[in-house]
């Protein structure tokens, strides 16, 4: 039985990144006469993991805010493939949860706490399914923030500078981590960051923002990544990394 | 030589000395002054030196609240009195967590009720006793209402106050993981105005048992504090002290119940719950 359904799979699969986990044309999007993004046009792919560099204040907390639904929108159209999971910047723990209560927090099905274990588990944390937020470090929570997005099998993964608050190693070690669940779980990625070296290890794809336009977009070169791609992603940024006159 | 050594070793000692006496003794001491002032008491009447009609020795204020006891005086009254404080705090308590969920939630709400509460609040609610024996005599109407004012105002005050603090990162995060509005009052909304919440059930109960004080001392046929003002008609000076006791009593039992609520639902809370 199952030879049979090995045969009956297309000859060429359908690459994940070509299945839509979100869709945008268009956008606008202003705070009274303040134009913030304008027509600006941005497609996601299952499994695929792009990037959005771009300075503060160019739009980009922006963009992802009005693709998680949390802000309306003036123009234009998003599409996204069923409920968005976030991941803030802070991790937004229940503080009056524990760990498993938090982690299926919106999740409507009936083994919730053997949900939560198997995600918990998936981010090194399994064995603290009863624990609360107060006794986590700031990566281990953060690591639950995860857990949390992930269990709702989201299509789309929309992650806000996580990494920004945690110190250096232990940031790293939630690169390899993060690489590591959305290769499992196959969701679209949209990475908020202004770090050009994470954007660079993380992303397949790589956009930068600027005036509220996606200025420029370069396929990641990941671990085969040369000083001069860096300097195009900083000079893209707007950063001069030549020294002024 | 010796004699920096020996010096070294009495300021040790002196030091090991002090430290005994630290924890335990005096806590010890803190027992002794209230027993010793008992004792004084006690001696003072039995010696004459206080008259019974002024201030009755502790020994008869115990023989009396045996008494009244057995004879299901005591019993009955304080029930009566517990009845009051309970339905007045449930009235009170009732309206103003409904208002201050209804305020907390909406801006509508607050236009419409917020001002008028305020207002109405700026008055010390035992200053409406005359106006309130006016509108409803002295009979049971009258008690119940008047702990049930003293009640819904810190409730009131402390849910909105409760509901307006909640982190708005965490309805944020409630409104990405898909909660209904139910859901989010559930979970989100009414833990983080918890703490709050509960620090107005605290004053709540202080006043709800001032207010009863107050509304029993005035025309009542029953209670606790019929029974201190019957006492007064006849001098028993012994009743009206156990009473002062009981009230006494009653209010920190009121107030260990309220952390114990605390403790319960604020075992996440790093300043209620113990570690974990």
């Amino acid at each position: 039985m199952s030879a049979q359904v090995e045969r009956l799979k297309p000859e060429v699969p359908v690459p994940p990144s070509a299945v839509p986990a979100v869709e945008v044309t268009g956008l606008r999007r202003h705070y009274g006469t303040r134009v913030v993004i304008e027509g600006l046009d941005l497609f996601i792919g299952r499994g695929e993991f792009v990037a959005l560099l771009g300075q503060s204040g160019c739009g980009k907390t922006t963009l992802l805010r009005a693709l998680a639904g949390l802000d309306p929108i003036q123009g234009g159209e998003i599409a996204v493939a069923g409920r968005p999971a976030v991941v803030f910047q802070e991790h937004r723990l229940l503080p009056w949860d524990n760990l498993w209560r938090n982690v299926t927090l919106g999740l409507e099905v009936p083994d919730a706490r053997g949900r939560a274990e198997a995600a918990l588990t998936e981010v090194g944390l399994g064995a603290r399914l009863d624990d609360w937020p107060r006794n986590l470090s700031g990566g281990q929570a953060q690591r639950v923030a995860l857990a949390r997005a992930l269990v709702q099998e989201p299509a789309l993964l929309l992650l806000d500078e996580p990494f920004a608050a945690l110190d250096a190693l232990t940031r790293i070690r939630m690169h390899a981590l993060v690489r590591d669940l959305v290769e499992r779980h196959q969701p679209g990625v949209l990475l908020v960051t202004h770090d050009v070296d994470e954007a660079i290890t993380l992303a397949d794809r790589i956009l930068v923002m600027r005036d509220g336009r996606i200025a420029a977009e370069h396929p990641s070169p990941g671990r085969r990544t040369t000083p001069e791609f860096r300097d195009r992603l900083l000079a893209d940024l707007g950063v001069s990394t030549t020294e002024h006159d | 030589m010796t004699a920096v050594e020996r010096h070294g070793a009495q300021s040790y000692a002196a030091g090991a000395t002090q430290r005994r006496l630290g924890a335990r003794s005096l806590l010890v001491i803190s027992w002794i002054v209230p027993v010793v002032l008992l004792a004084v008491w006690e001696a003072m009447a039995r010696l004459g030196y206080l008259q019974p009609h002024v201030l009755p020795a502790p020994s008869k204020v115990a023989l009396t609240a045996w008494k009244l006891t057995l004879s299901g005086t005591l019993v009955s009254n304080l029930g009566v009195s517990l009845l009051r404080a309970a339905f007045g705090f449930a009235i009170g308590g009732g309206v103003g967590f409904a208002l201050g969920i209804a305020v907390g939630f909406s801006r509508l709400a607050e236009a419409v009720i917020d001002r008028s509460v305020q207002m109405v609040r700026a008055i010390p609610f035992l200053a409406l006793l005359p106006l309130v024996i006016v509108w409803l005599g002295v009979g049971e109407g009258q008690k119940i209402f008047l702990v049930a004012l003293g009640v819904g105002f810190p409730i009131y005050i402390n849910t909105v106050l409760g509901i307006r603090q909640v982190d708005p990162k965490l309805l944020e995060l409630g409104r990405v993981q898909g909660l209904g509005t139910w859901r989010l009052i559930r979970r989100i909304i009414l833990p983080g105005a918890m703490p709050s919440i509960l620090t107005g059930v605290r004053f709540a109960l202080a006043t709800a048992w001032l207010a009863l004080v107050v509304a029993e001392t005035i025309g009542s046929q029953s209670g606790l504090g019929f029974l201190a003002m019957d006492a007064r008609e006849f001098l028993r000076t012994d009743v009206i002290v156990l009473t002062i006791l009981i009230y006494a009593v009653i209010g920190v039992l009121a107030d260990s119940l309220a952390r114990l609520l605390e403790r319960r639902l604020l075992q996440w809370h790093p300043n209620f719950g113990g570690k974990r």
